[in-house]
């Protein structure tokens, strides 16, 4: 049975840079993740990583926008910790080796990213994320980190409350393995896979959410789903949003500017909500809705977007540098995650989270682009380096042995019940269609109560299901079982708080509640399991020197 | 769209043989491949192995042989693959596999990208704000970090499938990134270690990985790059595998003296006289055939006069 210190479950960048900074403390960290490292999400993440290192910038002026951009939902004491934490995490891109853009000083370049007032991103060409999780990755072989990959974590290996480890499916054999160890942080991203289409990755199930909330954790702000305003019309690509802070525009069908009247400010450079919200109303009114690149120019096209552009030809045989290309806005990023406190802490003793999976409250309502990537960097540290202190007083857990022999006959379980080839393919399909059409970017009562009944009706259903593919090794459809148990978990907690909330905010636009009520919400949305649903409770949002106002573009 | 997809399935720990499925697949005009295979999951063999991840070309995971050429199932549509009808799906080549489309790409990447030590070694501490660097010096490793580890140039390697073990040009690609970044300061012994066998020197610069890199890398140009750094700094790969080092001395003094390639003297040269009883069949049966060379009675070649000058040119300068 592997033992060690610490254990991080989920190999993008938080988990990298949690088990990097586990492992600067000594801890006897190993990595657990269900693809390769490399094959992370994070290596999607395009645009750039906000730090306000320009001689004109402040953190202070990172840390506003980001609270304007979060419609004040964010919790302004993380924002600080972000904004101020920001250049060193990524004058520590630099020192590992990341090759970020410079400008004709030869310093770090910066670029202009949607709801920045600066331009503050610093970047490298249009794949800042698969560099940024490539340095890291290098970081990990070079600290010798031991990882199991193509692990999938079935469990928490809970003792007393405690988290003491996990209980992981070893692809490659089919075996079940007890991971023991004195703390575990969780990074295993969001949950985008509750909606189809989507930019999430495959694997995006909230696998770390669903187990953390059945152990006793706080789901927190699950309702804020973010859309990413230009995907290619139809195949689920993004089209950096980069592209607009570089000078592209978004069009009509008929040459109409579709943020005119939304931003008249920022135009294309407003926050994602307004964005997704402005081109879905003009789809909805039957327009087309048109990304236009060739103000950029086709030489920085070529240089800067070059991934982009030939991912666009690839899909669509659509050239980026000649003409405009259809867009329309697709689910992309979660806010909602397992609540945690400056030091990635959950509140059950031994269990931190970090990254997409987490709700450190630094996106509020709305994350702006820049900022993902960093919070895995921030508070991927903070969650691994506390980890690492909490793990040396900790004692070792006790039973794992018999909790791995429960995993084991439950698992046995499903294999031998069986089910019909499509049940699960038919559930999932239920439930994105659901999602997209009643969880969507515009919600009301009567959708989100209806879309609660079905997920729990379809959740009934999964219950009973088994996994008709035989054999343990490569065992597709026992995965795909488990992800879709978390995707029905974690949905059910998003219709519930979508619900609850009864305003408008950020990225959730109610049609029954179209302002922002701070009288009424400027509080987070908790949730906490039970087996009849979500119980679901409320907590202030921190607010240090920035009072809600109205937000302008 | 209605299609057939013929997938390649095998469990290799079942003792069955490797077979090709037909699975009827209907999806809508500009459907990827990938789309066809979770389709196939969905709708006829929950357990169908692939690996898949991001979904839109970024992670360089779903690698598969598609319609007998390699490419990536996310971003491949079917309507451009498609031959009458049929989509056919197998696990890249010269690879083991593991089950169904799932292969070892431990062994073909991971282990080979970790024996080349990719993380930076800092030759100066770092000043405040960060590195000032000409963004020119950065743009070449930019590119070359563009690698998404799809595999393709390994796969269309022409050494791989002869020795497994030779590192490959994705790995000396992400070699490439660590040895030319202006902040690196141990070039020197990383392209000591490049120089051993399965190293840089086992390239036969069949020009194979740059016609399959999807990313526009050219992989073995940037080996070029690395043997180009390690003779700049005279780098010898002597210690580690005598026999490279002797090859390419050989083959450069011979053309140094007559302008042409002395065969039989690259041969004797290389391989020692200590294991001249080797190369006696070879060279009875090239003999039999009016084919052997005889070693060092070349006549120089016309303008090997010029050819000398270069050499000496280019030993100057270096």
């Amino acid at each position: 049975m592997p033992d060690h210190t610490v254990v991080v479950v989920g190999g993008g960048v938080a988990g990298i840079r949690a088990a990097l900074a586990a492992r600067a403390q000594g801890a006897d960290v190993a990595l657990v993740s269900k693809v390769h490292p490399l094959r992370s999400h994070s290596c999607t993440s395009q645009g750039g990583l906000n730090a306000a290192l320009a001689p004109d910038d402040s953190w202070e002026t990172h840390a506003q926008d980001t609270v304007a951009g979060g419609d004040f939902l964010g919790d302004q004491d993380a924002v600080e910790t972000l904004a101020r934490e920001a250049p060193d995490a990524v004058l520590e891109l630099d020192r590992w080796g990341a090759p970020f853009n410079r400008d004709e000083r030869g310093r770090l370049a910066l670029r202009r990213l949607a709801g920045a007032n600066r331009a503050r991103a610093c970047y490298a060409d249009d794949l800042t994320g698969h560099v940024v999780l490539q340095v890291l990755h290098e970081q990990l072989l070079a600290a010798r980190v031991p990882a199991y990959v193509e692990w999938v974590v079935t469990s928490l290996l809970m003792d007393d409350g405690a988290c003491r480890g996990v209980v992981a499916l070893e692809l490659a054999t089919g075996t079940l393995h007890a991971i023991t160890a004195r703390a575990v942080v969780l990074a295993t991203g969001g949950f985008g896979r509750v909606y189809e289409p989507t930019g999430a990755s495959l694997g995006l199930t909230g696998d770390g959410l669903a187990l953390a909330y059945r152990a006793g954790a706080v789901l927190m702000d699950m309702e804020m789903v973010q859309y990413h305003p230009t995907a290619l019309t139809g195949t689920g690509a993004l089209l950096t949003e980069a592209l607009l802070g570089e000078g592209a525009l978004l069009v009509t069908g008929g040459g109409e500017r579709v943020m005119a009247e939304a931003a008249p400010r920022l135009g294309e450079r407003a926050p994602r909500d307004l964005l997704s919200r402005s081109i879905a109303s003009r789809l909805k009114a039957g327009e087309a809705v048109l990304l236009d690149a060739r103000p950029i120019g086709g030489a920085r096209l070529g240089r800067s977007f070059g991934v982009t552009r030939h991912l666009v030809k690839a899909v669509a045989g659509l050239d980026l540098a000649k003409e405009p290309v259809p867009v329309e806005p697709v689910p992309h990023r979660t806010m909602g995650g397992v609540r945690v406190d400056l030091h990635g802490a959950t509140g059950l003793p031994g269990l931190f989270a970090a990254g997409g999976c987490a709700a450190t409250g630094v996106h509020g309502a709305n994350r702006l682009g820049g900022n993902s990537l960093l919070e895995a960097l921030v508070f991927g540290r903070r969650a691994g380096e506390a980890a690492a202190r909490a793990a040396a007083a900790a004692p070792t857990g006790q039973g794992a042995s018999s909790r791995l022999a429960d995993e084991e006959r439950a698992l046995e379980a499903l294999t031998a019940r069986g089910g019909g080839p499509d049940a699960a393919a038919a559930i999932r399909q239920a439930l994105t269609r659901t999602m997209r059409e009643q969880v969507g970017l515009f919600r009301e009562a009567a959708g989100l109560a209806e879309a609660t009944r079905t997920i729990v009706g379809l959740q009934e259903r999964h219950r009973g299901l088994g996994v008709t593919a035989s054999g343990r090794r490569w065992n597709s459809a026992l995965v795909s079982h488990l992800e879709l148990g978390h995707l029905l978990e974690v949905a059910r907690v998003v219709a519930a708080a979508a619900l609850a909330r009864q305003e408008s905010r950020g990225v959730h636009a109610r049609r029954d509640f179209p302002e922002r009520d701070d009288t009424g919400w400027l509080r987070h949305t908790l949730a906490s399991f039970t087996p009849d649903g979500p119980k679901l409770d409320a907590q202030p949002v921190v607010i240090t020197r920035w009072p809600p106002g109205r937000r302008a573009y | 769209m209605e299609l057939i997809f013929k997938v390649y399935r095998h469990d290799p720990t079942a003792g069955t043989k490797p077979a090709l499925e037909s699975y009827p697949v209907s999806l809508p005009d500009g459907a990827t491949v990938l789309d066809g295979l979770l389709q196939i999951r969905d709708r006829h063999d929950g357990g169908l192995a692939f690996r898949a991840a991001c979904g839109r070309g970024f992670c360089g995971e779903c690698t598969l042989r598609i319609n007998r050429s390699g490419k990536l199932a996310c971003i491949t549509r079917v309507a451009q693959v498609a031959k009458d009808g049929e989509v056919t799906v197998e696990p890249v080549r010269n690879i083991t596999v593991l089950k169904d489309l799932v292969y070892d790409v431990d062994e073909l990447l991971w282990q080979k990208i970790a024996w080349v030590e990719p993380w930076l070694r800092p030759a100066t501490a770092q000043p405040d704000g960060g590195y000032v660097i000409p963004d020119a010096e950065l743009e070449p490793i930019r590119k070359a970090m563009s690698c998404y580890y799809c595999g393709l140039c390994d796969e269309g390697c022409s050494v791989i499938p002869f020795d497994r073990r030779f590192s490959g040009p994705a790995a000396l690609t992400k070699a490439f990134r660590v040895v030319f970044d202006p902040r690196d300061g141990a070039a020197r012994e990383r392209l000591k270690r490049l120089g051993e066998p399965r190293g840089m020197w086992d390239c036969v610069h069949c020009y194979e990985a740059n016609e399959h890199c999807p990313r526009g890398i050219d992989p073995t140009d940037r080996i070029f790059d690395l043997r180009d750094k390690a003779v700049e700094l005279g780098v010898k790969s002597g210690t580690a595998n005598p026999q490279v080092a002797r090859h390419y001395d050989s083959f450069a003094a011979s053309v140094r003296q007559s302008g042409w390639l002395d065969e039989g003297r690259l041969a004797l040269e290389t391989w020692g006289l200590g294991r001249l009883g080797e190369l006696l069949p070879m060279a009875w049966r090239a003999l039999r055939r009016g084919k052997l060379p005889v070693p060092y009675l070349h006549r120089k070649r016309p303008g090997a006069e010029w050819i000398r000058r270069i050499f000496d040119k280019v030993e100057k300068r270096s």
